[in-house]
Formats: C-alpha cells, sequence, structure tokens
C-alpha cells in the first residue's frame, strides 16, 4: 500500500528464498512496509516454511486458516513466520487448498511449532493435514458434532448449539515413555487458580516421565463472533477480554492488525498512551506472576506482600482508564482516554512507589535461603526446543533467546523510545523469574519516557473508510510474550476473519518437556512459571505404571505438596 | 448462510437442576442466619480469568474478605458457598455440574460477573451455554466486567445478610408532555457539535466531554467582558499544558466558525 | 525473615476499611451506567455500541411504545453507550454495590410513546426524537407554525416520504406540460 520498494524490509530474504526455490512463490503482496504476504504452491508448503524457519531466523507466531470461498473459491492457510535475523520483519506464506481435496501437507514434520495450528485448523474448518502425526481434537468439545466445522461461512449460525451428547470427557492423553509409569491427572477444577485445564502427568516413583494436557476448556467462540455480531470497533472490547490479565495487549494487537489492513495512521499520542497502558498491564501481572512463585514455593507472606503491593498498579490502572483492568480503551484509530497533566503526576508518584516496595520486597525474596533451590535448575527450557516450538516472552527470554516483539518490531508508543530486551541464559524458573523480575524494572523506566515522549496532538483519528478484504497482521508484547493478530474487512461493516493468538498458546507445547525429568512436587511451579494465567491444573491423576495404578489427587493436595515436600501424597 | 431459524430454535437449552423443597427450607435458614464463617469454592466455568484475579484481589490484604470469616477452600466438599464465575462452555458444563453436586446441601450458589450473571459478552454464542443459572439455581448475582473486589465483597456481605441489595428493578414511563431539552440552545446546534468532535478527539468521551461542557459554559454565560477574550482568557490561566493545548484547540474552531459567519 | 518483619511492621494496617467506610473509586471510575429517561430521545444509538447486547430497544407497535431497557447483568462497563449518547442521557457513575438476590432487579426500562406517520399512521420513532429533531431541522428563530410543518416533515415515515416525493414530481411534471402547452 504506502510501502514503496526502496524502503521495503525483507526483500532480500525473499530473494535468496526465490533462488533456493525458483517456482514455489507466484504472488507477493506487501501489507506495511515490513509486513509481506507470499502465495506459494501447496507442495512446497512445508519446504517454504522450513527454509524461512531454520535458514532465515523464522519463528512461527501464528497460523490462519480462513475460509475464503465466497471471495476467490478456496479455503487458504496463513503461516505468520516472524523473521528475527539481519532484516526484521514478518512474512506470511500464504496457500490455497481446494475445497474439493481440504488437504494440505503437514508443516509439523519440518517445523514441530505448527503442531497445535494444525490441530486446530483441522478442529475449525475440516482442512486435512496430511502427515501430521496427532489426530485429536484441540479447541472444540469432546461432544461437539463431528462434521461441523464452527468456522466455515455456510456451516452454522454463530449461536448455534447442538444437544450435548456425551457427559464424560473422552480424550485421549499421549504417554512417550517407554517404561511403565503413573498418571496423574491434574485437572479441569482447581482451587487457587484460574483457567480450566486438566493435567495427566506420567511418573515413575517421584519422577516425571512425561506428561499431557487437555486446554480449551474455556472455549467460546470468540473468532465467530467478531465475524458474525459486532462491527468493528466492538470487536475491540471483545479483545481485551480474551485474557482476563493480559487483555489490553489483545486489543492494541487487533486494533493495530485493521488500522495495517486499512493503513490507518494512528496520533503519535495515542500511540505512546497505548504503550504506556501496557506497561501499566506488564506491571501487574509480572507482581501477581512473583507473588505466585512465592506461594509456590511455600512462602506465603511473600505472596500476601507482592499482592499488596500489586494493588498500587491496579489503583494506576484504574487511574489511567476507569477500570482496575485496563480495559475498553482502544477504537480503531486511535485511544478513548487522555492522560492530563493531573494523571500525569499522580502516575510518576505511583510508580516512584511501586518502584521502592517491590525492591524491598524482592530483596526478601531473594534473601530467603530455601528460595534458589527451589528454582534454581528445575523446570528447564532446553534452547534448541525453545527454538524448535517458538515459544515467547519471559519462557523463551529465559532460555537465552532474544525475543521481544516490542524490540524487534517497534508498535504503539515503543517507536518513539528504545528498550533493553533482558535475557538469562539458566533456562530453569530462577531465570524466567530474573527476566520477569527485569522487565519489571524496565516497564516502570518505560511509563517514565513515555509519558515526557508523548506529543500532543489528538487521540483518535476518524473518517477513514473501510474498504472490503484488506489483511494484515497486529502485535503486541503481553506480558507473557507476543500476540499475533491476523484481521480481514469484510464487505459489510464487519470482519471477515479475526485470527487471535495468546501469548501462553506458544510456551503450551514445550511444557510438557519442561515438565520431564521433574519430581512431581515441583509440577505445579514449573507450570505457574510459564505464567499461564496462573498455574491451570486442579486435581491430578497420578498413574505409576509400575504399580498398574491410577489414582487421583486433588490438586490442593498437589500444590501443598509443592509448598511442604513432605507426606508425599503418592505414597 | 442457512434459511433462517429464530434464534429460540438455534441453541438447544440444558436441562436445569431443580431443589427439594427441604433443601430450600434449609438454605432460607442457612441465608438468614448464618453467623459463622462461610468457605467458598471456586468453579470456573469457562472465564477470562479477569474475575480470578480480582477473588484474589478481595481476599488479599487490602480488601481482605477473609475479615469476614470468607475464606476459599480446596474442595466443594467443604463450601457453604459455590462462586461460579465464565459463561459456562460447553466442555465446562459437567465438571461445574460434579461441583455443584459434590457440594454439601443446603448451598449458596453466587454468579460472578457479567458471564456468570447472563453469558455477558458471549452470552448467544455457540460453545457456551450462557451463565450460571442455565445450569444451576443462583441465590445471589454480583454483576462486574470483573467486579471489583469491593464489589466482590459488597457482594458476600449482601449474601450473608450483612448488608441491604441496592439495586431495584425500575421502569420509567413517560409522563404526558415531557419533552428533551435541547443542550446549551444559545450556541448554534453546528459549532456545539464541531466543539464536541474536536474536543473527543482530543481527549476522548469522558474527559473531553468534561473539558467542552468548561469551554461551552463559559460562551453563553453571559458577561460584559467580550467571549473572545474571555476564552484567551482561559487558555491562558490554565496550569495543566495538555490541558491548555485543548483548550487552544477549542478556541481555534471557535475563531474560524466565528469569523466565517461574518464573512 | 527479619526483613519480611520490618517490612510487615514498616506496612502496618494495609486493609481498607470497606464496607465499613466509604471506597473512593478514581475520578472517572466506570461504574453502573445510569440513564436519565427525561434526557433520552430513544434513539437506539446505545443499543447499536453497546458490545455485549446489555442495552435494547423494544418497540411494540399495538401499544404504541417503545421500551429502552438494561440488563446490569450483562453490562460490560466499558461506557460506549454514554460516548454514543447525542443528549449525554447516559452515563457512567461510580457506583459499584451492584449484587442483587433477584435477577429482574438488574433491569431497568423506559417507557416512551411513539410518533405515528401522519399519511399512514403507522409508528415511526419514538415521539420525543420526532420532537427533538424537528427543534435542532427548525433553528432557533424558528416560528410555532415553521416548527409544527418541520415536526410534520420529521415524522412522516420513509415509504411515505418517497410516496410523496413521487407524487410531487408527477405534479411538478404535470404543471411543466402544462406550462409549455400554453
Amino acid at each position: 500500500m504506502t510501502a514503496t520498494s526502496e524502503t521495503r524490509i525483507g526483500q532480500d530474504i525473499l530473494a535468496a528464498l526465490r533462488a533456493k526455490m525458483p517456482h514455489a512463490v507466484t504472488e507477493e503482496r506487501w501489507q506495511t512496509n515490513d509486513q509481506v504476504t507470499i502465495t506459494v504452491k501447496l507442495n512446497s508448503l512445508p519446504d517454504v516454511v522450513r527454509t524461512l524457519y531454520y535458514e532465515h531466523d523464522g519463528w512461527l507466531s501464528t497460523m490462519v486458516g480462513n475460509d475464503e470461498r465466497s471471495i476467490n473459491g478456496t479455503y487458504a492457510l496463513y503461516y505468520v513466520l516472524s523473521m528475527e535475523g539481519a532484516a526484521k520483519c514478518h512474512v506470511v506464506v500464504h496457500t490455497e487448498i481446494s475445497p474439493d481435496s481440504l488437504e494440505f501437507p503437514s508443516v509439523t514434520p519440518s517445523v514441530p511449532a505448527a503442531v497445535w495450528y494444525e490441530r486446530e485448523v483441522r478442529d475449525m474448518f475440516g482442512l486435512r493435514p496430511v502427515g501430521l502425526p496427532d489426530e485429536r481434537r484441540l479447541v472444540l468439545p469432546d461432544d461437539w458434532p463431528d462434521d461441523l466445522y464452527p468456522l466455515r461461512k455456510d456451516s452454522m449460525d454463530y449461536r448455534f448449539r447442538p444437544e450435548p451428547t456425551e457427559d464424560n470427557e473422552n480424550y485421549r492423553f499421549v504417554n512417550d515413555a517407554k517404561q511403565e509409569t503413573t498418571v496423574v491427572p491434574l485437572g479441569p477444577l482447581h482451587i487457587t487458580s484460574d483457567e480450566p485445564g486438566h493435567f495427566r502427568l506420567f511418573v515413575d516413583g517421584e519422577t516425571i516421565i512425561d506428561a499431557d494436557y487437555r486446554m480449551f476448556y474455556v472455549h467460546r467462540g470468540m473468532e465467530k463472533l467478531a465475524e458474525t455480531r459486532m462491527g468493528y470497533n466492538e470487536v475491540t472490547f471483545l479483545a481485551d477480554r480474551v485474557c482476563g490479565i493480559c487483555g489490553y495487549a489483545h486489543s492494541v494487537a487487533y486494533a493495530s492488525s485493521v488500522e495495517n489492513a486499512l493503513g490507518i495512521e494512528v496520533p503519535a499520542r495515542a500511540q505512546a498512551i497505548r504503550a504506556i497502558l501496557l506497561e501499566t498491564e506488564r506491571l501487574h501481572s509480572h507482581l501477581l506472576n512473583l507473588g505466585l512463585v512465592c506461594h509456590f514455593t511455600g512462602f506465603d507472606s511473600g505472596f500476601m506482600q507482592f499482592f499488596r503491593v500489586r494493588e498500587k498498579a491496579m489503583t494506576l490502572a484504574e487511574m489511567l482508564t476507569g477500570s482496575r483492568k485496563t480495559y475498553a480503551i482502544n477504537l480503531i484509530g486511535g485511544v478513548r482516554r487522555d492522560i492530563l497533566g493531573e494523571q500525569k503526576a499522580a502516575t510518576l508518584a505511583l510508580i516512584a512507589e511501586l518502584r521502592a516496595e517491590v525492591t524491598r520486597l524482592l530483596d526478601i525474596l531473594m534473601s530467603t535461603p530455601n528460595f534458589a533451590g527451589r528454582v534454581a535448575n528445575v523446570g528447564r527450557l532446553d534452547p534448541q526446543i525453545a527454538r524448535d516450538y517458538s515459544p515467547v516472552g519471559p519462557v523463551v527470554r529465559g532460555s537465552g533467546h532474544r525475543r521481544d516483539t516490542r524490540a524487534d518490531h517497534p508498535f504503539a508508543g515503543y517507536k518513539l523510545v528504545g528498550l533493553p530486551v533482558n535475557t538469562q541464559a539458566g533456562c530453569d524458573i530462577l531465570s524466567r523469574t530474573q527476566v520477569r523480575i527485569a522487565e519489571f524494572y524496565d516497564s516502570i523506566d518505560l511509563i517514565e519516557r513515555l509519558l515526557d515522549a508523548a506529543p500532543g496532538g489528538p487521540i483518535l483519528t476518524e473518517g477513514f473508510t473501510y474498504r472490503p478484504h484488506r489483511f494484515a497482521l497486529g502485535y503486541t508484547e503481553a506480558p507473557r510474550g507476543e500476540d499475533m493478530h491476523w484481521s480481514m474487512t469484510g464487505d459489510n461493516q464487519k470482519l471477515y476473519r479475526w485470527r487471535c493468538r495468546a501469548s501462553t498458546y506458544n510456551n503450551w507445547p514445550v511444557l510438557r518437556y519442561m515438565l520431564r525429568g521433574n519430581t512431581v512436587s515441583d509440577a505445579p511451579l514449573i507450570v505457574g512459571s510459564i505464567d499461564p494465567c496462573y498455574s491451570c491444573t486442579d486435581r491430578v491423576t497420578i498413574v505409576d505404571v509400575n504399580k498398574a495404578r491410577a489414582r487421583t489427587i486433588a490438586y490442593k493436595e498437589m500444590e501443598r505438596y509443592c509448598r511442604d515436600r513432605t507426606n508425599s501424597p503418592l505414597k | 448462510m442457512n434459511a433462517f431459524t429464530p434464534p429460540d430454535e438455534l441453541a438447544v437449552k440444558p436441562a436445569g437442576l431443580s431443589m427439594s423443597e427441604d433443601v430450600a427450607r434449609m438454605k432460607g435458614t442457612l441465608l438468614k442466619n448464618i453467623r459463622r464463617s462461610a468457605y467458598v469454592y471456586r468453579v470456573d466455568c469457562g472465564g477470562c480469568n479477569g474475575c480470578e484475579i480480582e477473588i484474589f484481589a478481595a481476599i488479599t490484604p487490602i480488601f481482605d474478605a477473609e475479615r469476614f470469616g470468607i475464606k476459599v477452600v480446596a474442595s466443594p466438599r467443604h463450601a457453604d458457598i459455590l462462586l461460579f464465575t465464565g459463561a459456562v462452555t460447553r466442555s465446562m458444563r459437567m465438571p461445574a455440574l460434579r461441583a455443584y453436586e459434590a457440594a454439601p446441601d443446603p448451598k449458596i450458589v453466587v454468579s460472578y460477573g457479567a458471564c456468570g450473571c447472563s453469558g455477558g459478552i458471549f452470552h448467544d454464542l455457540y460453545c457456551v451455554w450462557g451463565g450460571t443459572d442455565q445450569i444451576v439455581p443462583v441465590d445471589v448475582y454480583i454483576p462486574g466486567c470483573p467486579p471489583t473486589p469491593a464489589a466482590t465483597i459488597y457482594g458476600f456481605a449482601m449474601a450473608l445478610g450483612l448488608l441491604d441489595q441496592r439495586l431495584k428493578e425500575e421502569t420509567h414511563h413517560e409522563a404526558a408532555g415531557e419533552k428533551v431539552a435541547l443542550a446549551h440552545p444559545d450556541i448554534p446546534y453546528g459549532l456545539r457539535v464541531q466543539l464536541e468532535r474536536e474536543a473527543r478527539a482530543m481527549a476522548g468521551y469522558r474527559q473531553g466531554r468534561d473539558i467542552v461542557e468548561e469551554f461551552l459554559t463559559l460562551i453563553e454565560t453571559r458577561d460584559p467582558a467580550p467571549v473572545t477574550a474571555r476564552i484567551g482568557d482561559l487558555v491562558t490561566r490554565e496550569g495543566d499544558p495538555r490541558r491548555a493545548e485543548i483548550f487552544q484547540r477549542l478556541q481555534t474552531v471557535f475563531t474560524a466558525a466565528i469569523t466565517g459567519d461574518a464573512s | 525473615m527479619l526483613k519480611l518483619l520490618k517490612e510487615v511492621f514498616r506496612t502496618g494496617e494495609a486493609t481498607h476499611l470497606y464496607p465499613f467506610a466509604p471506597l473512593e473509586v478514581a475520578k472517572d471510575f466506570r461504574g453502573k451506567p445510569e440513564h436519565n429517561p427525561a434526557q433520552c430521545i430513544a434513539c437506539a444509538a446505545c443499543t447499536i455500541a453497546c458490545p455485549p447486547n446489555a442495552i435494547g430497544m423494544e418497540t411494540d407497535p399495538v401499544a404504541g411504545t417503545r421500551t429502552w431497557s438494561i440488563s446490569y447483568g450483562r453490562c460490560i462497563f466499558c461506557g460506549r453507550c454514554e460516548e454514543s449518547c447525542p443528549t449525554g442521557a447516559i452515563r457512567l457513575t461510580p457506583d459499584f454495590e451492584l449484587a442483587v438476590a433477584r435477577k429482574e432487579d438488574l433491569t431497568k426500562r423506559a417507557v416512551f410513546k411513539l410518533a405515528l406517520c401522519p399519511c399512514c399512521g403507522e409508528p415511526v420513532a419514538a415521539a420525543r426524537e420526532v420532537d427533538y429533531v424537528a427543534t435542532i431541522l427548525a433553528g432557533p428563530d424558528a416560528t410555532p407554525d415553521q416548527l409544527a410543518r418541520t415536526r410534520e416533515l420529521a415524522s412522516t415515515c420513509p415509504d411515505c416520504k418517497r410516496r410523496n416525493d413521487v407524487d410531487l414530481l408527477i405534479r411538478m411534471g404535470i404543471e411543466r406540460q402544462m406550462e409549455k402547452r400554453i
């Protein structure tokens, strides 16, 4: 659109790709200066994605399925790669699938990071990844009718609710262990934590051999809702509710995807306000995780202290947005609230208090003798596994990879100020915690600098028109890592397709590797360390294969065991 | 898309649970006269976590619901109060019902947050059932998205009979001869709308509206000093540079409009 | 351990007294949306802007009424209604004490009378909306007579308006032809 050939970033990558595979790429379309969509032939899809991923420092950010039959007669897949080598840009690999075959070659054997995306696109569109070993459902409930694909445009009304058929879950859990193991199921309901999720740990004695999990108990169908009941602006409020902790990051990612697609210039002041609120969200989210680390290591007074101090971040959010969750601030084209002089002064005062109080608490936490013992060398995420699965946020930065969307692909107010990327090489829970601590201080600095750097002028632009079938990416660095949204505009003042990928989605697949080889008592701590909007575990089914018996243990008991480490429930 | 079907027919309604008379009577007594600690078990029926975090905030030091003996427990078998959050997703219906069955009678069911109360923003989606009361009988509704910790404490206090309910069902009927007054009738309608739009683009719907109201009140006030001088005074007297900038923008719009009228 | 104790003593009493003392919220806190029926023109802008459909509007042509309603149980407190309201009839207040025991208590309604089309007698819009629009269109200096005419025009339904326009055109055409003949 506005991109001109001189300023486009990523042309060298495309040239190298064309040289290697002369006939694979049939079309290239630039959405912005650093966002390009290339159309490739169906058969070369796995090769193109693998080449970009492993030879050009690509990381898989998301994959979008789309039913474009009413536009061009095909289904489409878009593999979104974040290129983080010398030329930092996004390359989207697009391919078309015929509605007659509904099949495509699976990318997962060449790039493991694609596994969840391909399972999801099978659930939602009925597109079959040929060569994908995992044939289980990912997103849809176990009792959902087999041939009903919610995101196909002609399949059903968004309000359609089929009769429940099955009262028991029949999900098959996978265990790669060679020897006999015990099964430990955890979930889906739990006490201290949030989202429901069902874990199954396969153990030999006290050691975890393998783990598998069933997520998406909370699948509600937001993507379908955004394409049907809502207009463009309403979806920003829906995006807030993707996650109760880092919802604002989703709202910004969504709004910027539409803005990128239509080439809307968002005023610089609005960009700065978005970044300030994103950092406010990071403050309360990281304080939450630090509190939980205390809780899981049996240091409950620390947990209470962190939650006491965290309330200051909530007060800050309430003062700036009118709501304790930084909700309902975005519109397409800008923001709905300004930061006036009075609020600026109050913000500076509050973050100064936060800095002082948290520094004292961290000093207490780090000098607690058994803390390091519980978190060092536990829940190791091997850097190579991290490379293969594209995890995001403090999880990947704790394994030595320098990935931070704010620095790699500056968006919103981050264009106004530079920022450091914090990494740690320890690959364990301690490293991830240290990354979060460093980021907490960075957030405070960023808020201070952004308040000064924010220029005057309007906070909202209006008067643009929505043109149909434009698409682009929008992204943010949420407290848990990169959020990636892809939107395509429709011809009826509604989205044609909205694809939202939350950061934790990319972190779940590596959790299995982080759990292996650790003791059962560390499981809640490890799950907590990816900060999955909480440890998503409640009941634990432990299956001891040596004893050939399965028993279910209440999550609270597991958690107690994690804290006290006495009286093993396995005995 | 398929042929039109009324939305009510699209959605299957899950069978609700009923309560025996004995249990209902016991519950009435419990609600009236609890006089002891109340144990709460949280059932997440597919929320976004917002509610869960606010419940946490309500039981940690600043709001500290444990002052009233309200304690979050680990198992529904220990619970007096079940707290349902989320719009009840398809996958969570059975786990939620199992938790309900596991709690001993009489139990108080609290529906928490917009999703719990009515399905919230997700109310009519294919993968949800649309709120707690679609699957279990509810005693107290706590609205909010999410309810703040203070709203949570108020809700609990109300459930336990410590505070009275304030919100009541209300229906206003238009009286004869009722008319909607035009705001700022002395200012030309077109100019007022222009000023309001500028203020909203500069400072948003809330702060912008408050600022433009100040400006409009200044214009329509009868005062011997000429209006342009008074506006200039407003801009220079303003101590906050951002507000001064906004007033200046409004001044520009105003000046353009009146000079345009004159020519 | 000592550090923790020191921190505990430094902090002292952290807990807020609420509900035994009022809780002060931020200046522009988004609490209960308060609807002022006296200012409402029943234009339905808020029902379209409301993301969760908490605000709705139903027309009863038989009773000749239009009922505006809000469910605080479904509201997400985003303030889009306040933002879209052309007359400032709805504003979010700092009130957060909304818990109820009866679900019906979460609903608030306002019933307005409908204006009928002067040509066909079908309901068009709320009478107060027609009045409001007519006042603006006629301008501040309009005579009562002018105002009445604008009001009639504003309350004509789109179908009748179209029919009237066609009639008018035909009449004009005939007149022009008559002029030519003469």
